[in-house]
């Protein structure tokens, strides 16, 4: 420090009452203070924060010439404004002032007098040194802008928007939920005048909604704060609502025609609402909202991802048209997906969770069964809107689901068959009692009836012979149809006939002549579909010869099942090893028995013979079901095969190595399953749409659907699936269908059993009854940003969850509700229109309520909610009001009636004969120790006033839970750089002097996220906060810290380390000078650049290397 | 103090609303239990159960455990407590009250003198309208304990000495009407 003669410090000690001089030597100081180098005078003073205390720094600065002040006292946070103003107003710089704390860090951390008042001159010696090396900095204003941010629309929320709307200032009022109103609007009554809680709401919420000041945006969510003070930045994400704002009219016809009911949260699940819906009636906007939470795991686990969520609500409607018109809009086969589906749905239904999955497929065969009933309307056929012709070759489940797609893009499709009879395996593979022809024959005939042509006893040779006719592109979908051998002795004899010829023969109408005893060989579909064939056709003894154990069979398990209630036998654990013959003629096979070894890469355990366990079974003729490939002599040989002999495809876009051909189901996958077939035909429909407009493949091809997250199964009541009724097996000889499908009964009832995980399940039936075509079921979330100047978060609280309090019985026992549960049941218009009911639906004739419930209790919430007092009576008077002689017991530990006409509203209450019972009841069980107990809830406890154990049976209890802070109100807290305080709530600035103000410039706290709080001291806050961010508006600029940084040029590299680093986006490169430059105006002088900058070329003003070294120095002497 | 549990399904309510029926009970359901009555109270300390707790025991519908008690009868009507009381609600007419039905119920405590010097006084009133203080006491220690009547002879050698107790009672004119008025206001109140 060098001497400086000009330089004149004055030192200001204060007591703070006894706060510092209590503990702290202050006059030592002040004399300590007067040897310090460039101090000219040194006092202590009681208050040096009120006026004679400002008065002596004044008259120093003017009597004295004081060009440096230092005051040792009470935090800057407190009053370095204060003294700061003196200095300017003495003429001053404020920057020459420097503060000393020897409160919050000094005396009030230890009681030792000597230690306290070393450390209290070390810190003024600190102050002095450094203060000696202060510049004068000038402060800048920058411009309010005059519009003000309000996050929440709950009564707070509404308030404070209304009182600056009113002084025709902008304010953008950002709500969540689909409606404003907060929790307010949920209130039967309010506490203590009992008016209703919609009467005096619902006027304020219709203002917001139509004020021309305020730009309410609902449905929405605050993502990002920028700025500062006077200028902030947000970016606000609108979600989909999937129903435009300004079209809706609010009728309401769209949620009468929604299949999907939910529980309302509105209501805390007392009542249902539709998966399009409003909270409530008097909802503003008065607009519906789709609620999507994705895509249920059914329609994700479907390869052709049909719409199953949306066809089984539509059936427990009993819409089974509509129903149909939702699965015909993926794929057209109804009655042969409801029969023979391996329905992958079912394995991942939700409802299987809780206890047997929906039965979907049963459900989709319903509808083809009631349309087949009621009769099919000719389908219209589709406009031809495209010029390039496709053909199809082959008419299976793959070629028919890629025609039905690519016929509705309206593409002209012709399909090439070569059998008699379109279908493929559908027809030819799978038996009549599986799947009658005439199911298969009327979807087919309702996919030509659109428009595709199918050409059948068409066999294409060459691909060049269907490009020539003008065919622009080609799916070739011919399937795996040839049955594989097993290669062993004997089987090329008269009598061995393999699956596939067998089934498709007896199909054709024609008698295979088997014998009487019959020996199926293998264990999938086609094995028992023979055997079962076999067995129809009057064979006496077929026997299924499979080399695996029952477990291994590929077959449906259901299907092995009826195979043997028909009478069919099996012999697992046995493998042929040749077919005997005499002459030509089949006399028997000859099998050895297997064991089970290691699992092999399928991960089923291989089989293994034993050597010398041979056996001969006597037959008349052999069925061999061993598997199937493709018929590669069927097919142009320029094709590229895998060593499987399937056709090789790009596995996205399903392209061959022939330009404009592409392939799909069994031809390329091997033997498979209808749906996956129907799914690669539309897999490739998306394919040649896209070739054949010139669009890329791959791009932005449709992405799988994503499974929606959570499924709440709260509440749901185990009910197993219908039982599906199938013939008699006495009745089977003939190929009549086994199973018989549901009724209309039954189908309702198992649809019903549906979770509706994605809650909307896209039937589009609001889109149909809507008249003014409000709905876009493709809306997507929009971001806006807007600029404003003043922030007001009003986000609200939660009601405490009651559930770990296990001794409250809260979701245990029938009949105990949360406070707010009952606030909606007692409401006029909630769920029971006000009718308080127990579940049996009688009424409680005494009912317990019972204060402070995850309140002022440590294992949940130190703190006192503030309101549960006064609501419990308010509750209390109602229920008397609504069930007439009804008697009620108020459990409480205080009673805190603080507010105007609180007490007198408990002196009435009492006076009504409500009975108070001091005592924090201990617990309520249903098991009862008298008679008069029989049936009731019995709250336990003691009733201290009389100093006893008490039981008070009752019929209901409503638990008056506590308000805690939004689950949430850590990251809103981060968002708007709020603190919290230890409840959780956000911190105020100063819980007296400055209370809806936080440490973040310019955002103001109000309303219960602030702490718990009632309504009129809400609204009094709310308006608070206005007048607050009003005054700002009003002043039109604001003072911004002159402690910035600065970038010294000369040293600058132009690494922009600093200018990635700054949080306040402060720092820009100029690109002319190749340096960084520092806007003073969004600087908040954090410091951060000043510690990255590895040239040190920035230096914080107020802060320089000079001053801080200075003070640590100063410190340590 | 016994601390059996307490069940007392809907009896309280049956038991307020008796209160409430005799004339000066009727404030108990407005009693907000802040003490004051008890604290108030100079024989509170001999008390079962001190005036604030009674009432809490009205409403918890403690009847025959209270009624029994010697509680209300060591009120001595100083009405120092319906005085202060904050609530307005006299507890010293609820005592009262209370003591009404303790009598009629007759749950009576015999461990307080005070009913029967109650009966005695009303008895002795009533037959000659006013009281006659040497038939009355002597009717009282017959009833109670003789012997401890040897305890109060010097206060009744000085009362008689100065003229104040006579040995002859003096019947007052009209002791019939006066009768049929007492009759009258006992089967007004809802005695037998």
């Amino acid at each position: 420090m060098e001497p400086r003669e000009e330089t004149k410090i004055g030192v200001y000690i204060c007591h703070c009452g006894t706060n510092i001089a209590g503990t702290v030597d202050v006059e030592a100081v002040a004399e300590f203070a007067k040897t310090l180098p460039a101090v000219t005078v040194a006092r202590e003073y009681t208050y040096m924060c009120s006026d004679p205390g400002q008065d002596l720094i004044r008259q120093d600065i003017k009597e004295l010439g004081l060009n440096r002040i230092v005051v040792a006292s009470c935090s800057p946070l407190m009053h370095e404004r204060t003294y700061r103003r003196v200095c300017q107003e003495s003429g001053l710089n404020p920057y020459l002032f420097e503060m000393a704390n020897i409160r919050e860090h000094c005396s009030w951390v230890t009681e030792d007098k000597e230690k306290a008042t070393e450390k209290a001159k070390a810190l003024v010696s600190a102050a002095v040194r450094r203060v000696y090396y202060q510049e004068p900095l000038e402060t800048k204003e920058v411009p309010v802008n005059p519009n003000t941010l309000v996050v929440g629309a709950g009564i707070a929320g509404i308030q404070a928007a209304l009182e600056i709307a009113d002084s025709k200032h902008k304010v953008y009022l950002v709500e969540r939920e689909p409606s404003v109103g907060g929790h307010m609007i949920q209130l039967d009554k309010t506490f203590p005048t009992l008016d209703c809680s919609a009467c005096i709401l619902t006027p304020k919420m219709s203002l917001v909604g139509a004020h021309p000041y305020i730009e309410l945006m609902s449905y929405s969510e605050v993502e990002e704060i920028s700025g500062y003070v006077g200028n902030f930045k947000a970016k606000i994400k609108k979600k989909a609502r999937y129903v435009d704002v300004d079209k809706c009219t609010g009728c309401g016809e769209c949620s009468s025609v929604c299949p999907v009911e939910v529980p309302n949260e509105f209501d805390l699940g007392l009542g249902m609402r539709k998966a399009i819906y409003r909270p409530f009636p008097q909802a503003v906007p008065n607009v519906f909202a789709i609620d999507k939470r994705g895509y249920p795991p059914c329609r994700v686990a479907c390869p052709a991802g049909v719409n199953a969520q949306g066809y089984v609500a539509l059936i427990s409607q009993g819409k089974f048209k509509e129903a149909l018109e939702v699965l015909r809009r993926t794929m057209p086969f109804a009655g042969v997906c409801g029969r023979v589906c391996t329905h992958p749905c079912e394995a991942e239904c939700e409802r299987g969770k809780v206890d047997e999955p929906v039965s979907i497929r049963s459900l989709k065969r319903f509808m083809a069964d009631y349309e087949m009933k009621v009769g099919r309307e000719k389908a219209t056929p589709i406009e031809r809107t495209k010029e390039d012709k496709i053909a199809i070759l082959g008419s299976g489940p793959a070629g028919i689901g890629c025609a039905y797609d690519l016929i509705r893009e309206g593409y002209p499709v012709t399909i090439f068959e070569t059998a008699p009879k379109a279908g493929g395996l559908l027809r030819y593979g799978i038996p009549e009692y599986r799947l009658p022809q005439k199911v298969l024959d009327n979807e087919i005939s309702y996919v030509e009836e659109l428009g595709v042509e199918i050409k059948t006893k068409s066999p294409v040779q060459k691909f060049e012979d269907i490009f020539n006719q003008g065919y622009q592109a080609i799916f070739l979908a011919t399937g795996a149809g040839v049955s594989q051998k097993m290669g062993i002795p004997g089987e090329d004899a008269k009598g061995v006939i393999h699956a596939l010829d067998f089934l498709k023969k007896t199909s054709l109408g024609a008698k295979v002549a088997l014998g009487e005893k019959v020996a199926v060989i293998g264990g999938g579909n086609a094995a028992i579909d023979a055997a079962r064939v076999a067995k129809r056709l009057g064979v006496k003894e077929v026997s299924i010869v499979y080399r695996r154990s029952r477990a291994e069979m590929p077959a449906a398990s259901e299907e092995v099942d009826e195979a043997e209630r028909e009478g069919v036998k099996l012999h697992i654990l046995a493998a042929p090893v040749k077919v005997l013959a005499k002459g030509e003629k089949v006399t028997g096979i000859q099998c050895i028995k297997m064991e089970l070894g290691e699992p092999d890469a399928s991960g089923r355990r291989r089989p293994e013979p034993i050597e010398g366990s041979e056996f001969d079974m006597s037959v008349d003729s052999v069925i061999m079901a061993i598997g199937q490939s493709v018929d590669k002599s069927a097919l142009p040989k320029e094709l590229e095969y895998t060593n499987w002999g399937t056709v090789v495809v790009d596995p996205a876009t399903l392209q061959t190595n022939i330009e404009g051909v592409f392939a799909g189901g069994d031809v390329v996958s091997g033997p498979a399953d209808v749906i996956a077939a129907v799914a690669a035909g539309k897999e490739a429909a998306i394919s040649i749409d896209r070739y054949l407009r010139g669009v890329d493949l791959k791009e932005d091809r449709p992405a799988p659907l994503e499974k929606v997250k959570d499924v709440s199964k709260e509440g749901v009541e185990s009910k197993a699936r219908q039982a599906m009724p199938t013939l008699d097996a006495k009745k089977r000889a003939g190929f009549a269908e086994v199973e018989l499908g549901f009724d209309e009964k039954a189908a309702i009832a198992e649809a019903k059993r549906c979770l509706n995980c994605g809650v909307c399940s896209e039937c589009l039936e609001c889109v149909k009854a809507c008249q003014v075509g409000a709905i876009d079921q493709d809306m997507v979330e929009k971001t806006e940003e807007v600029e404003v100047g003043n922030i007001i978060v009003a986000t609200g609280y939660d009601a405490f969850d009651p559930t770990p309090l296990y001794q409250y019985g809260y979701g245990r026992l029938d009949n105990v509700l949360s406070a707010l549960e009952f606030e909606r049941m007692i409401n006029a218009s909630g769920p029971t229109a006000g009718e308080v009911f127990l579940k049996d639906g009688s009424h409680p004739k005494t009912v317990g309520i019972i204060h402070c419930v995850g309140s002022r209790d440590e294992k949940y919430h130190e703190y006192c909610s503030q309101v549960c007092c006064m609501y419990s009576m308010k509750l209390g008077h109602m229920i008397r009001e609504h069930v007439p002689g009804s008697q009620i017991y108020e459990f409480y530990i205080d009673l805190r009636c603080v507010g105007k006409g609180f007490e007198e509203f408990y002196n009435r209450v009492l006076e009504e004969g409500t009975i108070f019972i001091r005592g924090r009841p201990a617990e309520i069980t249903d098991i009862a120790e008298s008679p008069e107990e029989e049936g009731k809830l019995i709250v336990i406890g003691e009733d201290t006033l009389i100093g006893r154990q008490r039981r008070v049976p009752v019929d209901m209890v409503v638990l008056s839970t506590a308000l805690e802070p939004k689950a949430d109100a850590e990251s809103v807290a981060r968002l708007f750089s709020l603190s919290r305080s230890a409840d959780g709530f956000f911190l105020e600035k100063h819980p007296k002097l400055d209370p809806v103000a936080t440490m973040s410039d310019g955002i103001f706290v109000v309303g219960c996220c602030q702490s718990p709080k009632d309504i009129p001291q809400t609204v009094a806050q709310a308006s608070a906060a206005a007048a607050r961010a009003l005054a700002m508006i009003s002043a039109g600029s604001i003072e911004i810290e002159a402690a910035t940084a600065v970038v010294d040029e000369e040293l600058c590299s132009g690494c922009k380390t600093c200018s990635d680093l700054c949080p306040f986006h402060a720092i820009s490169f100029d690109e002319e000078k190749q340096v960084s430059s520092i806007n003073e105006t969004l600087c908040k002088g954090c410091g951060v650049c000043v510690a990255a900058c590895p040239s040190g070329a920035i230096t914080g003003k107020h802060f320089t290397s000079e001053e801080i070294m200075a003070e640590i120095e100063g410190a340590l002497v | 103090m016994t601390q059996t549990m307490v069940k007392s399904p809907g009896t309280e309510m049956a038991f307020i609303d008796e209160v409430c029926s005799i004339p000066g009970g009727e404030a108990v359901r407005s009693c907000i239990q802040c003490g004051m009555c008890t604290g108030s109270c100079p024989t509170a300390n001999k008390w079962d159960y001190p005036p604030r707790k009674a009432i809490a025991m009205v409403r918890a519908g403690l009847r025959n455990e209270l009624l029994s008690s010697n509680s209300m009868w060591f009120c001595v009507s100083c009405y120092s407590c319906t005085v202060r009381c904050p609530r307005d609600i006299k507890p010293a007419d609820i005592m009262h009250a209370l003591e009404i039905i303790s009598i009629r119920s007759g749950l009576s405590t015999k461990r307080s003198r005070t009913p029967i010097m109650y009966q005695c006084f009303v008895d002795s009133a009533r037959n000659y309208g006013r009281v006659y203080e040497l038939g009355m006491m002597i009717k009282l220690f017959m009833r109670t304990n003789p012997f401890s009547a040897l305890k109060l002879a010097p206060v009744g050698l000085g009362l008689f000495l100065h003229k104040r107790m006579p040995l002859k009672p003096s019947r007052i004119k009209g002791i019939a009407e006066l009768k049929a008025i007492l009759d009258k206001a006992r089967a007004l109140g809802g005695a037998k």
